[in-house]
């Protein structure tokens, strides 16, 4: 039967290994999508105008989505080069070095020197040592290749090519070789389960129908893959659809049935256009219709395209639509196997489970049962889309990790300033999976057990930019719509869970539709007909699983941490801000020349403008929308640019008057604070404005916290904090300096004599890292050296110091250090890019010259005969498996390298005393935090409230300030038994006109310090706008605080209040 | 144990039960009766409505145990704390869409949706309403209105409109919450193949199908001093009306039935059986006719208009199989406002004629524009003028609004004096009686053509043969040198087989029998509900009891009739039967209504 293949496969072989260049454009609908249909044609055009020697041609797509236009040019003789993101004006450049018999070097993304068919190999060629191999490249490094064996490397609308790289000859074989009885031995002994989603086994599948006695029976290809993100069937048809007529016919030929149906939906017209011209090349060369291959085995195999109800991807919905009734399931039994389409023994495969096929009985069930794990044999294409660098074709062996899919292929988040939350697995009826279960083995058992499914494959990544309760909603809005109607726990059940989802989404929800919502998930599933309902509110009950926190914030701070749900934010920039400033207000008053009310505004909601302004981590800069056109705009320059000039021209007085004139009666309640850094500042400023008396107690001589002691002065001079503290006189807040909890006044102290106390100790404790040579001098904490420079003290370190960390203390410690003219190297185990420092800090400490060691552990320090030290020992680290976090493992290469040194400074781990805690009674979280009520802040003991680092490990400024304002909301509320906190803010009306055209430019950069000045002094680097500068970038903002219908009804409405 | 047998157990109950019998249906041999909204025992097994699922050992979700048949060793509860709240769940999630109009829903009380939400113990609403606008209501049709904001998707119309009838003018539309039982095109009941024939309103648990209630207009005529009301009760009426007015099923009510009519002011109570009588006078000679003359057999009849609009829509080229004869409904109606006003020297404008149905599909057949042939006579006499119209029949009543309006009236039926029916057009034989259960007219023409053809008199009255309970029934009569066969069926989707036969060339029947409903109008669809095989039994038993217990049987006997061809019609198939008791058929087709 294979000698009847040969005079094909020799002409395929002419033009997949051709002895002149060869230039292919993949062209699947993604590459089209992206161009590549232009860049053919410009190549077309371009080869025949010069009328070069160049064979060029079209093919599937390779899979690398994000790199598309993929181009592939090959020389004979050479490794076929792979060309990324290709334009039409890249064609000429291209083209002509090829014809000269070299490569051009730009949009190179690999080379690939032998492929490996599976059912052939070849190799193409040596050489081009300075290009990647294709499976070097994290993309592709850890897959394999199976189903996308032939995939952008042969022309989809040649069956020659398909037979040259071993196609039909697994067909041949078995037809001419193997009885029915053997190849369903073949499919059931590999272990092969469908890859549709449910993974019933495809051989017990078949035998079922083979043991039917029938005239008609029919063998079906699901192809109505109908998930929104997934798209791996639409590709693999569109790049081998000769590999699903072999799957097929194998099929058939093993269980009888004589008459075959690929169900393709209508939306995927190219994969139909090619399927259907597939099955004419099959029938022209006799591999489809009567007499196959001059044997006796018959077969007739069409294309039906399905009009795009998702419910009929169910196969008994698939059937009744092939019948041409409405697509609704029937149940089960009978199977379709007993009775299926036109009441005929039918056998309906998923497209990926036919396309392994031809591969098993090509290589056999042992070969096959090797790949994958012994449960979950072979590999699963996965479409990897959403928030993550690289998106498109992932086919890995089953149990590969999550991690691997996500971080190694998938390249992580898109980008530093997100943090990857979630994938959703197996589109709409899929789950979703916390990032923290990444380290999950993919097989169908493992994702069922976390509430997900394989399902087809699709894999959707989520970021904190997306909140889960409303990816839940959009899922289940999805399948609210596709159910088919037809039994009441699905057509009224997601209903009622989507109606709950979106209250929720619209702050109208209560606690209690949690309950009724996880009661929903069990009903819903328990009693639905079909797949499509016993699996809708997987989304639910997964993100309710694991996103609880989530769904409660929703509900009772009416707070969408991600800013997607619409009616809870107004403008991103405010909702991420910790302290919920009012962004876009204090920005329109700045280009509107009210400087003293943009200044009261920053002031009402954030009492230190100044400071924050120059320390933040600007959470409201990583969702500014206008980073999606160029830069964020700088929020923070803002209010420090107004706190400055108010403070420099001396207004602020005014200010401040105003506020004390509008302060609260006194209410007689005694507030006592624990800790004077920017927590218990925040909550002091608006518990004394509410009219209560308010202590803090303060461990050290000066109030300011971590921003006094913690900050060197070159990022925020002393004489800024010393300014933005004098309110806090004003408003009648006492300190009470050098007294320490625990030491110098109990607990219990402190609440016999007042109403409520706050603690906000903030997170000092330092770590031990526990290494030889740790103990003795030369050793100092990172913390503590910022201290003693804060308060003037002699420095405790030599010459020449390493520092050990990659956080904001580290990088303070280091700059501090070189100011003083120290010879200074930070130590970190990881890339630059994984450092938490601010990246303005580490970009700073680059220009400055600071030395870095990346992928170093320390392991040693070592010491002289008179205990100095002399060096810190650091093993080199080499890059692992991905960890929960998204980045790589270390582990150590056994190779050591000693930084001379005098002084080694530990930057890294910053804890919480949880033993002071402990001390006081107060119950302490797994974690070492102090543990509260999550929304009220309360402790264990009764009024006692805590809020800041000391309940959520080392955090930023602004969330501990951001505590202290919702704390004082609390206990106000508590206290007076009235919502009294609004009235602390004024209202103020500017306007809401949007620009007619957009201010252009990047953001504007201020002036920073020359870096020739900036050795021996500690004066401020950055320099803070000028009033023009101001000026121009507040009007890069692009005013999503105005909404459509505002400008439709001609509205000026006010300012949000808090 | 029989190999045709299999063991479950059931709450722990032990038993034996045949292979392939439904979990519910075993559940109900134990003495366990499981809620269904969908369930329709032979005739539907959708599992829509979620009520009835079980759990059952080692099935990972709960079975629909109307859909699944039990199998050997299966271990089934019926209630466990897992079965009896998604029980409720579901019957709450289909009250949240529904309109929850119970007091003034006219199936208030009688409503399954309404009972299970009772047996449940639903107290509260834990649900929205989630389809925000209400649905239009389907006013085309002159018989049936459909309500969907009742509706519950149960598919129990559906499936008895096509597995039963086979018409299919309904089906499931759309997808989602958009889901709607709806005709092609969603044109409405009106502009679809229906037949009218109300089975659907029989089988829905809810009031999503009901008639399209004559009710008001009744009242509004009784109450004209200007105007004459007659009233004609069918034959099905007296066995149905008992049981919608709180009596045992299959009473027979004939006498408290005339009382009732005759209390709530019709100023004659006619029955319908008189023109039963006489349209198998019309019919058994059209009958001799056509076998002497070589007419168009096998002749079929023409009495049950739900038939008639089927073979219309669907067999168009075979409607000359079709007696000619008007239904008695139309023969009543026409000889009320001819023969009888004239007798009785009425203006016959001022005559009503109203009519007391087991059937929704006689609503359409009144409408139909041919059946004003009193009119016509008129109208030839200058009597009336062209605008002064009038039809035959004016209003169709079915059982249930009768006997909504007597409730209405505050008659206590059951303790009604029985009474007679008016002279002369309520004078009735047996024939006319069984006209009611499915043969019965086939019964009553061979009882008159066979003494007509061979002058002798009939010694055994009933057939036997026709009287069995199946779709299809055949027996041949021996009529002198005749061997006349016939077939009686009920059902459309049972007729629609003889018409294939038919089609086919391959019918050997002389005459055919054909009622829409099962087992005929005691099934009818304007019967009271619920209207299930046992009850039915009985009416038919009661319709029989009666035939037996009348002085004549044969409708050749009937005196009035006698009078009525005496001195008006002279003799049957005459000029002026044909204007007034025969009629013609429409070619209609799937599009075409």
């Amino acid at each position: 039967m294979i000698e009847k293949l040969a005079p094909l496969k020799h002409e395929g072989e002419q033009s997949l290994y051709p002895n002149r260049p060869m230039i292919s454009v993949g062209m699947g609908t993604c590459g089209i999508g992206g161009g590549a249909d232009l860049v053919y044609q410009a190549f077309s055009s371009y080869i025949t105008e010069h009328n070069l020697p160049i064979l060029l041609r079209s093919v599937g797509c390779f899979g690398f989505c994000s790199e598309e236009p993929l181009v592939m040019l090959y020389l004979p003789s050479h490794p076929m080069v792979v060309y990324s993101r290709v334009e039409p004006s890249d064609v000429p450049l291209l083209a002509d070095n090829l014809h000269e018999g070299r490569f051009w070097r730009e949009h190179v993304l690999c080379k690939i020197s032998a492929w490996d068919h599976h059912l052939s190999s070849h190799s193409y060629g040596e050489g081009l040592a300075e290009l990647k191999e294709w499976n070097e490249l994290p993309f592709f490094h850890s897959q394999t290749k199976l189903v996308l064996r032939d995939a952008g490397l042969i022309n989809p609308d040649s069956i020659e090519e398909y037979v040259a790289v071993g196609g039909y000859r697994s067909f041949a074989s078995v037809l001419g070789a193997l009885s029915r009885e053997e190849v369903l031995a073949v499919v059931k002994d590999s272990h092969l389960r469908g890859r549709g989603g449910a993974g019933f086994p495809t051989g017990l599948k078949w035998e079922l129908m083979a043991k039917e006695q029938a005239d008609r029976k029919f063998v079906i290809c699901n192809a109505d893959e109908g998930d929104p993100g997934a798209y791996m069937n639409r590709n693999e048809m569109e790049s081998d659809p000769h590999m699903v007529i072999e799957g097929m016919l194998i099929g058939a030929y093993a269980t009888g049935a004589k008459e075959g149906i690929i169900y393709v939906r209508a939306e995927y017209p190219l994969a139909v256009q090619r399927l259907k011209r597939a099955i004419a090349q099959a029938y022209e060369h006799h591999l489809l219709g009567k007499h196959i291959l001059g044997s006796h085995l018959c077969f007739e195999l069409s294309v039906v395209e399905g009009a795009g109800a998702f419910v009929c991807g169910e196969e008994t919905a698939l059937i009744a639509s092939l019948e041409g009734r409405a697509g609704r399931s029937t149940a089960k039994p009978p199977f379709p196997s007993q009775r299926g389409y036109l009441g005929c023994p039918t056998t309906i495969n998923n497209l990926e489970t036919w396309c392994n096929i031809p591969l098993l009985l090509g290589m056999g069930s042992n070969w096959f049962q090797k790949i994958g794990t012994p449960k979950s044999p072979g590999t699963k294409v996965f479409s990897l889309v959403g928030k993550v660098r690289h998106t498109g074709l992932v086919e890995l062996a089953l149990g590969e990790k999550l991690t691997t899919l996500i971080y190694e292929a998938g390249g992580g988040s898109v980008q530093s300033t997100k943090r990857i939350k979630a994938v959703q697995s197996g589109g709409p009826s899929g789950g979703c999976i916390p990032a923290s279960l990444f380290d999950t083995p993919i097989d169908y058992e493992n994702l069922t057990k976390l509430g997900a499914i394989m399902g087809s494959g699709g894999m959707v990544v989520m970021d904190n930019d997306n909140c889960m309760v409303d990816s839940a909603r959009y899922f289940l809005e999805f399948t609210t719509k596709e159910s088919c109607g037809k039994c009441t726990p699905c057509r009224e059940g997601l209903s009622q869970a989507l109606a709950i989802l979106n209250r929720i989404t619209t702050h109208e929800g209560k606690m209690e539709d949690l309950k009724l919502l996880s009661e929903l998930c069990t009903h819903i599933s328990d009693t639905s007909l079909c797949g499509l309902g016993q699996s809708a509110m997987n989304p639910v009950a997964t993100t309710l699983q694991y996103f609880q926190k989530e769904y409660e914030e929703h509900i009772q701070q009416k707070h969408c941490e991600a800013g997607t749900c619409e009616a809870m934010v107004s403008e991103l920039c405010s909702n991420s801000c910790p302290l919920s400033m009012r962004i876009p207000t204090y920005i329109a008053l700045l280009r509107e020349n009210r400087l003293v009310e943009a200044f009261t505004s920053t002031l009402e909601d954030n009492p230190l403008p100044g400071t924050l302004g120059r320390i933040c981590h600007f959470h409201c800069q990583m969702r500014c929308r206008r980073e999606s056109l160029d830069n964020p705009v700088h929020q923070g320059e803002l209010h420090r640019y107004l706190a400055d000039t108010l403070y420099k021209m001396g207004q602020e007085q005014d200010v401040y008057q105003d506020i004390l004139r509008r302060m609260q009666k006194p209410t007689n309640k005694k507030i006592s604070i624990v800790g004077s850094g920017p927590a218990g500042l925040s909550a002091a400023f608006y518990l004394s404005r509410l009219g209560h008396s308010v202590t803090i107690y303060e461990q050290e001589k000066e109030a300011g916290g971590v921003l006094r002691y913690g900050i060197p002065d070159y990022r925020l001079p002393k004489d800024i904090l010393a300014k933005e503290l004098e309110v806090f006189g004003l408003l009648g807040v006492k300190f009470v300096f050098s007294t320490k909890l625990g030491t110098d006044i109990s607990l219990d102290e402190l609440r016999s004599k007042s109403d409520g106390v706050i603690l906000a100790l903030g997170s000092y404790h330092h770590a031990n890292l526990k290494l030889p040579g740790s103990e003795g001098r030369g050793v100092v904490q990172g913390t503590d050296v910022l201290k003693n420079l804060a308060v003037k003290e002699p420095e405790q370190v030599g010459k020449r110091v390493v520092i050990i960390g990659g956080g904001n203390v580290a990088i303070d410690v280091a700059r501090s250090l070189w100011r003083l003219d120290k010879e200074v190297v930070i130590a970190y185990r990881r890339e630059v890019d994984e450092m938490p420092a601010n990246r303005s800090e580490i970009e700073e400490a680059q220009a400055e010259g600071l030395a870095f060691r990346f992928n170093v552990a320390p392991t040693e320090i070592i010491r002289d005969a008179m205990q100095n030290v002399v060096a810190l020992r650091c093993e080199h680290l080499l890059c692992g498996e991905y960890d929960l976090s998204g980045r790589r493992k270390r582990k150590g290469k056994e190779c050591y390298e000693d930084l001379a040194c005098d002084t080694v400074v530990i930057a890294v781990g910053e804890r919480v005393d949880a033993k002071l805690l402990e001390s006081e009674a107060l119950s302490v979280t797994t974690g070492g935090q102090l543990a509260v009520e999550r929304h009220s802040y309360l402790t264990s003991k009764p009024n006692v409230w805590a809020i800041g680092d000391v309940i959520t490990g080392p955090s930023t400024a602004a969330e501990a300030m951001g505590h202290g304002k919702e704390v004082a909301k609390i206990i106000d509320r508590c206290l007076t038994g009235e919502e009294r906190f609004s009235s602390l803010f004024s209202t103020f009306t500017y306007d809401k006109s949007v620009a007619k055209t957009l201010h252009e430019g990047k953001a504007i950069q201020s002036e920073r310090l020359e870096l020739s000045q900036r050795k021996h002094s500690f004066a401020e680097v950055n320099k803070g706008y000028t009033g023009r500068q101001a000026r121009m970038e507040a009007g890069r903002c692009l005013r999503c605080d105005i909404h459509l219908e505002e400008v439709l009804n001609g509205q000026q409405p006010s300012a949000r209040n808090n | 144990m029989d190999s045709n047998q299999v063991h479950v157990t059931i709450d722990g109950n032990e038993l034996d039960v045949a292979q392939g019998t439904k979990i519910i249906d075993a559940c109900n041999l134990v003495g366990i009766h499981l809620p269904s909204l969908c369930y329709l025992k032979d005739i539907s097994s959708y599992g829509s409505c979620g009520v009835c699922v079980v759990e059952v050992e080692g099935a990972k979700r709960l079975v629909r145990s109307c859909m699944q048949s039990v199998q050997n060793n299966m271990v089934i509860h019926t209630h466990t704390q897992r079965v009896l709240a998604a029980r409720k769940t579901n019957v709450e999630l289909l009250l949240a869409n529904h309109e929850m109009t119970c007091t003034t829903c006219e199936r208030n009380l009688n409503c399954e949706l309404q009972e299970l939400a009772q047996q449940m113990g639903i107290r509260d609403q834990r649900f929205v309403k989630t389809r925000k606008k209400p649905l239009a209501l389907d006013l085309t049709s002159l018989s049936l209105v459909r309500n969907p904001n009742a509706c519950i998707l149960c598919n129990r119309c559906v499936e008895v409109c096509r597995s039963m009838q086979s018409v299919s003018a309904i089906q499931m539309t759309r997808r989602g919450l958009s889901t709607q039982v709806a005709t092609f095109a969603e044109l409405g009941l009106g502009n679809s193949v229906c037949t009218n024939c109300g089975q659907c309103s029989l089988v829905c648990p809810t009031a999503a199908i009901t008639e399209k209630s004559s009710e008001q207009e009744v009242f509004d005529a009784l109450a004209d001093p200007n105007l004459v009301v007659l009233v004609q009760t069918a034959p099905a009426i007296r066995v149905g009306l008992g049981e919608a007015m709180g009596m045992e099923e299959g009473a027979l009510v004939t006498g408290k039935m005339v009382s009732a009519l005759r209390t709530m002011g019709f100023d004659r109570v006619f029955d319908t059986q008189f023109s039963a009588d006489l349209t198998i006078m019309e019919e058994g000679y059209e009958l001799i006719e056509r076998i002497q003359k070589g007419g168009t057999l096998p002749m079929i009849t023409s009495c049950s208009p739900g038939w008639i609009k089927f073979i219309e829509t669907f067999y168009p080229e075979q409607t000359d199989h079709l007696s000619t004869c008007k239904s008695p409904q139309q023969m009543f109606g026409a000889i009320a406002k001819t023969y009888y006003a004239e007798k009785m020297g009425l203006d016959p404008a001022t005559i009503k004629v109203v009519s007391i149905m087991p059937c929704t599909a006689k609503k359409f057949e009144a409408g139909r524009n041919e059946m004003d042939s009193s009119h016509a006579y008129w109208q030839h006499k200058g009597v009336v003028g062209e605008d002064e119209h009038f039809c035959d029949v004016d209003y169709v009543l079915t059982t249930r609004e009768l006997a909504r309006m007597l409730k209405r009236l505050g008659i206590n039926f059951a303790s009604l004096q029985e009474s007679q029916f008016d002279d002369p057009l309520g004078e009735s034989t047996g024939s006319a009686v069984i006209f009611a259960a499915s043969g019965g007219v086939m019964e009553a023409a061979l009882r008159t053509a066979y003494e007509k053809l061979t002058g002798n008199s009939l010694e055994n009255l009933e057939f036997s043969a026709l009287r069995e309970r199946k779709g299809i029934r055949e027996a041949t009569l021996q009529i002198g040198d005749l061997a006349c066969k016939v077939a009686v069926t009920n059902t459309l989707g049972n007729a629609r087989v003889l018409l294939d036969q038919i089609k086919d060339g391959k019918s050997e029947y002389a005459f055919i029998e054909v009622m829409t409903c099962p087992d005929g109008c005691i099934g009818g669809g304007g019967q009271s509900i619920p209207s299930h095989a046992e009850q039915r039994s009985k009416r038919i038993e009661s319709i029989y009891e009666e035939d037996r217990g009348k002085q004549s049987r044969k409708s050749h006997e009937n005196p009035s009739i006698q009078t009525l061809y005496a001195s008006f019609l002279t003799e049957p198939l005459s000029e002026v039967s044909h204007h007034l008791l025969h009629t013609h058929y429409t070619k209609r087709s799937a599009w075409d209504h």
